[in-house]
């Protein structure tokens, strides 16, 4: 699998663990890592977010049409080996992963909060991460609204 | 001659009932024109003026929409009524508008949906936080309330 670090900070530990597990996966042949520009941080708060664009394995398949409605033809077509759908059953089964927190065809979104309590502090702050991961060249569904 | 006589007299008093209703109408239409000019300001002062404000959410925080700021200050004149469309562009993720000094709330919203709060801003300056009810920490902003009452 081929991954693409340079547009991403290395910060955020579920996001290794993301790409970790993209790694295990086969079908996925292409990985990109970015730092999302919603990242902020406060003095309660630490917002993390990254988004990952994954590309799959794609095979050819023979597919018969009718030129003109009438000449029977053969064409090789590419097709990606793996859907978003199945990518989220393959990263659902993964004990450190789990399924994601929100889906739909084009995005897979994970939302993770852990309380940091620095040593001889009391409250702390909390961080948050979120990760959103997307296939390469498929219509993303924040910008489509936006 | 004849004919003239018989013809005035007719004429005559069809004229003069003409002539009355046409000055009531007139007097009407003109009593109505100077009415409305009177009660126009009247009906633009009675009709408070609502200021919309436009937020989306959109990764864990409050935009005004257009803008890049996350959870901006939101400015407010003293005694200004405004109407706040929140949308949310969060997906998978619920977020509502709080004001809870005010005790003001709209109800909590999935992705893709609209709620509207509207409030009349107090009479006095002051400074007051906004929040999303479940994400308190980070989606938090600030109104402020300026100048004088309107």
């Amino acid at each position: 699998m081929e991954l693409d670090t340079d547009s991403w900070s290395g910060e955020g530990a579920f996001t290794q663990v993301l790409v970790d597990a993209l790694r295990t996966i086969d079908a996925v042949s292409f990985v990109r890592v970015e730092d999302a520009s919603s990242s902020r941080a406060d003095v309660e708060y630490n917002f993390m977010s990254n988004e990952l664009f994954v590309r799959f394995q794609t095979r050819e398949r023979e597919v018969r049409q009718r030129r003109f409605g009438m000449i029977p033809v053969r064409r090789q077509v590419e097709e990606a080996v793996m859907t978003m759908n199945g990518l989220e059953r393959e990263l659902g089964e993964l004990d450190d992963v789990g399924l994601p927190d929100y889906a739909d065809d084009g995005m897979l979104q994970y939302l993770r909060t852990e309380r940091i309590v620095p040593a001889y502090q009391t409250r702390g702050y909390k961080l948050v991460e979120l990760v959103r991961i997307y296939e390469v060249g498929a219509d993303r569904s924040d910008e489509a609204e936006t | 001659m004849e004919r003239d006589e018989e013809w005035r007299p007719k004429r005559s008093g069809r004229g003069d009932s003409w002539g009355g209703s046409r000055g009531v109408v007139a007097a009407a239409v003109v009593l109505a024109c100077v009415g409305f000019f009177l009660l126009l300001p009247l009906a633009a002062t009675s009709t408070p003026v609502v200021r919309e404000i436009a937020l989306v959410t959109r990764d864990m925080a409050f935009y005004l929409e257009g803008d890049t700021r996350p959870n901006p200050t939101i400015r407010l004149q003293a005694g200004e009524r405004v109407r706040f469309v929140l949308r949310n562009l969060d997906p998978g993720i619920n977020h509502n508008l709080a004001i809870d000094d005010w005790g003001l709330a709209t109800r909590t919203i999935e992705a893709d949906t609209v709620t509207t709060l509207e409030l009349e801003a107090p009479a006095g300056s002051g400074t007051q936080s906004y929040t999303c009810s479940p994400h308190r920490e980070m989606m938090r902003g600030v109104i402020e309330v300026v100048g004088d009452p309107r």
